[in-house]
């Protein structure tokens, strides 16, 4: 689904923010990334989105080559992947259902099916009743979960996450990485970037550990998650 | 591509469009107090140029009633008589293209001494002075220039004998329709600055907007919405604020007119004349709607064109 071939990105001016990235990621898996910041990881996030290009190496995201797309396409691109991040970046003159209802207003669906699965998402992540609600009334926890409503409301086939629970605290934590694996086992494929390592470990998915720029580990699922028991 | 797929794709298409068209509204409705004060400032610019253009359009209208003012004036001798004067009248007649009116002394003095306020005038004179008077104008539903008509006429008056003075009165027209023509030309310049002014008006008004929306920009594009999509409710708002500007210039328009229908009244009835201002009409109104929507369009574009591409792509998102 995600497959990075030898990926290279040097921002101009000179600074190298990945380097030889090599790794791929099946469809339906759920990966985690992490490192130290500025290690890589949201750049890695950024190619897969198309707001950057490699400088050398090939991005393959839905068995498109992001190398050969042209720019004109991102929008494409990015409607097929779900975006989470760190700070939800909802639009606060907006009610939850409008923003939630962003991706499919885009795509241009009709209002009906438009307001089926705004509520079917909201329904999701559990916050059905807070439809007409603003976003900023809403708890930090409450919002991210609106952010990740707007990210599956258009059931992309790939789920990206930048820090998402970057400002919750461990028990909210738990629970939206529950709810990410939730989104998992209906076969959606699932990248998250984050430093939260006691968390990751608790997961036991797969961890692309990211060090200077360079993968430096790539744990298989089961690994971790059996350590800590 | 198969049929049903193309009109899924058009009906998408709409839609899309409907939802920029609302959400444009939306802006617009949500900052009241903004959208009020440039539409303020947009109708007024658009008032001047329509306000001249109805003044010198009134003043056309007074000039093609004033059909004397393009009149010639001939003052027969005193031995040419009543006999000189019916024999202009028929030759006048023969030769076509003027309405000949003849004045006999008797009706000369009458109306002398109506206008004069001299009852007495005629008692003063032992016997009548004034000469038979012919006034020649332009026959009526033609569709002439004054000036070909008058030196026309002219020439054949020149070669005809019994004839004392020939007065022509057509240097008000001539002044009037230089005035006219500088009107005309201050027109075209007041059209061409103010419309650069709604423009560059809209197009600051529209790039705050841009600015003040960047974040709902970059999340939009991150969502995967084309820079079609996210430049439409800003083409749309312009395209609203000319709109609302153009219909305000109007209400300024007509109110002024509706102001100055009574002092003007009063003024062309000391003149003993009777006129009722004129205003745009429907179709210049139209016109004028639809001018100023383009406009205001115009300069959402420019704003849109050159602050998108500095966001395009959401190359801002996540830093």
């Amino acid at each position: 689904m995600i497959t990075f071939e030898h990926v290279s990105k040097r921002y101009p001016g000179g600074a190298t923010a990945l380097q030889g990235v090599d790794f791929s990621l099946g469809a339906g898996e759920m990966a985690f990334v992490t490192g130290h910041s500025g290690a890589g990881k949201s750049t890695l996030l950024r190619l897969i989105l198309m707001i950057e290009r490699a400088s050398r190496g090939q991005v393959l995201v839905n068995g498109r080559n992001l190398s050969k797309t042209p720019m004109n396409q991102a929008p494409q691109v990015r409607r097929r992947i779900g975006m989470i991040f760190q700070d939800h970046k909802l639009l606060s003159d907006k009610s939850v259902f409008d923003n939630v209802a962003l991706p499919l207003l885009i795509a241009g669906m009709r209002y009906t099916d438009i307001r089926k699965r705004v509520r079917a998402a909201l329904d999701k992540v559990g916050l059905l009743d807070k439809e007409r609600a603003w976003p900023l009334a809403l708890s930090g926890g409450e919002q991210q979960r609106v952010g990740i409503a707007r990210a599956i409301v258009a059931m992309p086939p790939i789920l990206l996450a930048d820090e998402p629970t970057g400002n919750l605290d461990p028990d909210l934590s738990r629970d939206l990485f529950g709810l990410f694996r939730q989104v998992n086992a209906q076969g959606v494929t699932v990248l998250i970037a984050s430093h939260d390592l006691s968390l990751i470990r608790e997961m036991g998915q797969r961890v692309l550990v990211l060090s200077g720029g360079r993968l430096i580990d790539d744990i298989p699922a089961g690994i971790t998650g059996a350590r800590r028991a | 591509m198969s049929r049903s797929s193309l009109s899924r794709r058009v009906r998408s298409w709409g839609r899309r469009q409907l939802y920029s068209l609302f959400s444009s509204i939306g802006t617009l409705v949500s900052h009241k107090l903004a959208t009020l004060m440039t539409v303020l400032v947009l109708g007024i610019a658009m008032a001047l140029p329509l306000g001249l253009f109805v003044a010198v359009e009134n003043l056309r209208a007074v000039d093609l009633r004033q059909g004397d003012w393009g009149s010639i004036t001939v003052f027969l001798t005193a031995e040419a008589g009543e006999v000189g004067a019916q024999a202009l009248a028929a030759a006048a007649a023969s030769k076509g293209g003027a309405s000949l009116r003849l004045i006999s002394p008797e009706e000369g003095m009458e109306e002398f001494t109506l206008a004069s306020g001299f009852g007495q005038a005629a008692d003063i004179f032992a016997e009548n002075p004034l000469p038979w008077v012919a006034v020649l104008s332009p026959a009526a539903g033609g569709d002439l220039q004054i000036d070909a008509w008058v030196s026309d006429w002219e020439a054949w008056l020149a070669g005809r004998e019994g004839i004392d003075l020939v007065q022509i009165d057509h240097k008000w027209v001539q002044r009037l329709a230089g005035f006219l023509a500088l009107g005309n030309a201050m027109i075209t310049v007041l059209t061409v600055l103010f419309s650069l002014a709604v423009i560059v008006v809209v197009a600051n008004t529209i790039r705050l907007d841009v600015a003040n929306r960047t974040e709902e920009i970059e999340v939009m594009s991150m969502v995967g919405a084309s820079n079609d999509f996210i430049r439409q409710p800003f083409l749309y708002s312009g395209f609203w604020y000319g709109l609302l500007g153009a219909v305000l210039a109007l209400v300024l328009l007509s109110a002024a007119m509706l102001y100055l229908q009574g002092p003007l009244e009063r003024l062309l009835e000391a003149y003993g004349n009777q006129y009722s201002l004129k205003g745009l009409g429907m179709r210049r109104g139209g016109v004028a709607l639809l001018l100023g929507a383009l406009l205001g369009f115009a300069g959402a574009w420019l704003a849109v064109q050159r602050h998108l591409r500095l966001l395009a792509h959401g190359r801002r998102i996540g830093r």
